[in-house]
């Protein structure tokens, strides 16, 4: 926690003029609650470090202290503005925690906090990850192939037992890349503490995006599966 | 200082509830009663009856009384469907408007499901309002309300909600979810913490919502539910297949016939049926002739739980997925609380009790429970009360509409509220300066399986070329998780202007003239009410003095005691008042009724005198 003194002012309490450091709720001068100008990310928002592997409990609990202070239900006869401010912050407190408790939507966030987004309209999640382009080519031949023998009438238990065989090797790549998530999250996290050098971390970071990209492209594939079993 | 309650508009029943003294208290009767029938009846004359009497009335006048109108709520009228055949009433699309929002039709007038509820708000209001009076508060007056709604409601059912509630002249401080409501009542003794399922079943509605309670702080981690699934059903089951017996070959030739009075004296039996087999093995459901068809079938514990297990293992689906959504096994569940007069069913609870593993909690009236927690949630919005803090989600994801007919989730359901999300949109066309938006709330892909919301129309996007506009359109949902949207260009940074089309709900000039008419009504009611009691009282100074007249006393004391005249003045006034007793005026009523007063005033004291000297000359000095 950064202390009064030499966090910079970003803040401007717009009741008295005061100003106040980032992820400040309330005016040090008037005890006002701040409107929701400049802001955190949602990791600073929440007190936590931008790491990936965070503690639940200490999310939680923030969480819950923070939304004691500005929840609008303790702003009903404040002003306008005031009020305004309280659903501002706890709406942006709500975004936040459901963000970060999510270990997906915080390594998407992060990715985008880190300008690497993955949900650009560039990175069309169409196009096939160069690393699984084998094992797609196979699926979809095999899925062909399953479509054309359920059209010439086969019975559906088999058809059912080949869509079955076709999922195993994709959700083994399903598995491994959760693995692969965990570990470069916990590097991710390694890296923030040490004398890592910011070409290291950017390497971290490229990692999990195409981590990231490949397992979109993976949950496609196995929701297609899903759809074809249920045909 | 006016007058803060919580309300549950309950499909059945309603009740007001407020917090003296840290303890919410419901408010009853004189008689100890608690709930008001949410039945609502107005007679040929336009008088509006509410409670027990409307629902007397059902008996005698199905077709001008409504019950279980929560149902309708914010419906488009191809929703109700098939179901509007099972109501006395006629419910469907309006004659005139061509909103889609469903009318109830009444005589010659057209209700909107708002101001029927509102009807029942604003009895509540006045039942709050009689009972501070009583206490001597200086300010009876009560004028803002925190009201429940089922989780599962969409929307548009909120907004219907709040929409009665200031048709009734209330402020909605905040709509509440019930089953949230009911912790808040549960957990005010503080014992509760850890993880709690509601199961709250209803007259109408089924809601299970999952609760991490923690600090003083109750947490919703998910919610389902089947907002079109309660008690109702189970008493139409029961009410079909007494009909189904009555109407049967076997039983042709004894002159039933189905009418809306008819079905009605039915469904009050089946529903006492119901009620005592919640704690006896078997009954009777009787039909008495004098009210129809005489009927009698024996019902046993066992048949009714057969015949009911289907709707019951409806209610299970939905607690599963709740689970799932918040990511635990129902073994995980600390404690079960039950909610709502369907939890009174032993079936129910055994079903709940297996599904969770453990014996489910019912310490607190099932049927006061929600009014209790609104009137805690109530009290912490104006009184700065900061023992306890809601955090409710969304129940259903929002989204818009896309490309190809498919929706684009915005918000996901079970997020905490207030929530925001936002997305970019563009135009397609060069120079284009409005773009349309269908806002959509639901689980499903494709848009016609979801709830259509609102249609807005983006205007003022300024010329530029095909894509080059970047406009952000925001979604906030806020802490009554009702919707709201604004928009931004954000190339020029100019807010655009929305034009909310919403799909099943009123716009506020249908509201705020609601608003109006039912003041004008509340005037009319009242008129109407005075009018029958000047009516009453010269009916009843009119049969005493013709009683009079009629005796052999009145002869001899018209010859013997009255002046020249008197007889004449009475008779003038009997007849005057006669007359203007068959029309509508109040005020001649009334005046002639102080008129025939005066004219026998003398008669009455000579007749007292008489009555007094009777009376004594029977009796000894010594007995006075």
């Amino acid at each position: 926690m950064p202390s009064e003194a030499t966090a910079p002012v970003v803040q401007i309490c717009r009741n008295c003029g005061g100003g106040a450091a980032v992820d400040v709720h309330f005016c040090p001068q008037c005890t006002k609650i701040l409107a929701l100008g400049r802001r955190g990310d949602y990791f600073s928002f929440l007190g936590l470090p931008r790491k990936l592997q965070i503690e639940t409990a200490t999310l939680e609990r923030n969480f819950r202290a923070l939304s004691r202070q500005f929840h609008p239900d303790y702003f009903y006869n404040a002003s306008p503005a005031e009020r305004r401010a309280s659903l501002e912050r706890s709406s942006y407190l709500n975004d936040a925690y459901r963000t970060l408790k999510e270990p997906i939507a915080r390594v998407e966030y992060l990715l985008e906090l880190e300008g690497m987004g993955t949900a650009g309209p560039a990175e069309s999640s169409r196009q096939v990850p160069p690393g699984l382009l084998e094992k797609v080519f196979a699926l979809n031949e095999e899925l062909d192939e399953i479509r054309e023998a359920r059209a010439s009438g086969s019975a559906v238990d088999e058809l059912k037992k080949r869509l079955e065989r076709a999922r195993e090797p994709i959700e083994a790549i399903r598995v491994a890349h959760e693995e692969q998530l965990q570990e470069l999250s916990a590097q991710w996290d390694a890296s923030l503490g040490s004398h890592a050098s910011e070409a290291q971390r950017r390497e971290v970071l490229t990692a999990l995006r195409e981590r990231m990209l490949e397992r979109n492209y993976i949950n496609n594939l196995l929701a297609g599966i899903e759809r074809e079993m249920n045909a | 200082m006016s007058k803060v309650v919580g309300i549950d508009l309950g499909t059945t029943n309603s009740l007001v509830a407020f917090v003296k003294d840290g303890q919410p208290v419901v408010i009853r009767d004189r008689s100890g009663d608690g709930l008001v029938p949410s039945v609502v009846s107005v007679s040929p004359e336009g008088t509006v009856f509410v409670g027990r009497e409307a629902q007397r009335r059902l008996l005698t006048d199905a077709s001008r009384t409504v019950y279980s109108v929560k149902r309708f709520m914010g419906k488009g009228v191809e929703d109700v469907g098939g179901e509007a055949r099972h109501f006395p009433f006629r419910v469907g699309a309006s004659r005139e408007a061509k909103d889609g929002v469903v009318r109830i039709g009444l005589g010659d007038r057209e209700y909107t499901p708002p101001e029927i509820s509102a009807f029942i708000l604003r009895d509540l209001k006045h039942r709050a309002e009689e009972f501070f009076a009583a206490q001597g508060e200086p300010d009876s007056e009560v004028d803002r309300a925190v009201i429940t709604v089922p989780a599962y409601f969409n929307d548009a059912q909120r907004t219907a909600t709040r929409d009665a509630g200031r048709i009734a002249g209330l402020d909605v401080l905040r709509i509440i979810n019930e089953p949230t409501a009911a912790s808040l009542a549960y957990g005010l003794d503080k014992r509760h913490t850890g993880l709690i399922a509601v199961y709250d079943f209803g007259g109408g509605t089924f809601d299970i919502s999952i609760l991490r309670v923690e600090d003083g702080v109750f947490q919703v981690l998910a919610t389902n539910g089947d907002t079109h699934l309660g008690g109702d059903d189970i008493d139409l089951l029961l009410t079909e297949r007494v009909l189904a017996d009555l109407e049967s070959p076997g039983n042709a030739g004894s002159g039933f016939s189905r009418t809306g009075e008819i079905v009605q004296h039915i469904r009050k039996a089946v529903i006492q049926a119901k009620h005592e087999l919640s704690d006896r093995e078997e009954t009777e459901i009787v039909i008495a002739a004098h009210t129809g068809p005489a009927y009698s079938r024996r019902l046993t514990r066992a048949d009714f739980d057969a015949l009911i297990r289907p709707i019951v293992d409806r209610t299970l689906e939905p607690c599963r997925r709740a689970l799932a959504d918040a990511e635990l096994d129902g073994s995980k569940i600390d404690e079960v609380v039950l909610v709502g007069g369907s939890t009174r069913i032993p079936l129910v609870r055994r079903l709940v009790g297996e599904l969770f593993g453990k014996t489910p909690h019912s310490e607190l009236n099932p049927d006061e429970v929600v009014a209790l927690g609104a009137a805690v949630q109530a009290d912490i919005l104006v009184s700065g009360n900061r023992d306890m803090l809601l955090l409710d989600v969304t129940p259903l994801s929002l989204g818009i509409e896309t490309m190809g007919g498919v929706t684009s989730k915005i918000i996901m359901r079970n997020s905490t509220i207030p929530a925001t999300g936002s997305e970019m949109f563009t135009t397609g066309v060069d120079n284009q300066t409005a773009v349309d938006i269908h806002v959509l709330q639901g689980e499903r892909e494709l848009v016609g399986d979801n709830r259509s919301l609102a249609r807005f129309k983006l205007r003022g996007i300024p010329p530029m070329p095909a894509g080059l506009p970047r406009v952000q359109v925001q979604f906030q949902i806020d802490a009554n998780g009702i919707l709201s949207v604004t928009a931004t260009e954000l190339r020029t940074d100019v807010a655009q202007s929305i034009e909310v089309k919403p799909s099943y709900g009123l716009t506020d000039e249908q509201v705020e003239q609601m608003l109006l008419d039912s003041f004008e009504h509340a005037e009319a009611d009242f008129a109407a009410r005075l009018l029958i009691e000047a009516k009453n009282e010269a009916e009843s100074v009119l049969m005493h003095t013709e009683k009079t007249m009629r005796s052999a006393e009145y002869a001899e004391i018209a010859k013997t005691e009255f002046t020249l005249g008197e007889q004449k003045r009475i008779e003038q006034a009997l007849a005057g008042l006669k007359h203007v007793l068959t029309s509508s005026d109040r005020e001649a009523i009334q005046q002639w009724t102080h008129a025939l007063n005066d004219a026998t005033k003398h008669l009455a004291e000579i007749m007292m005198n008489r009555s007094v000297q009777a009376a004594l000359s029977g009796r000894n000095v010594n007995d006075i």
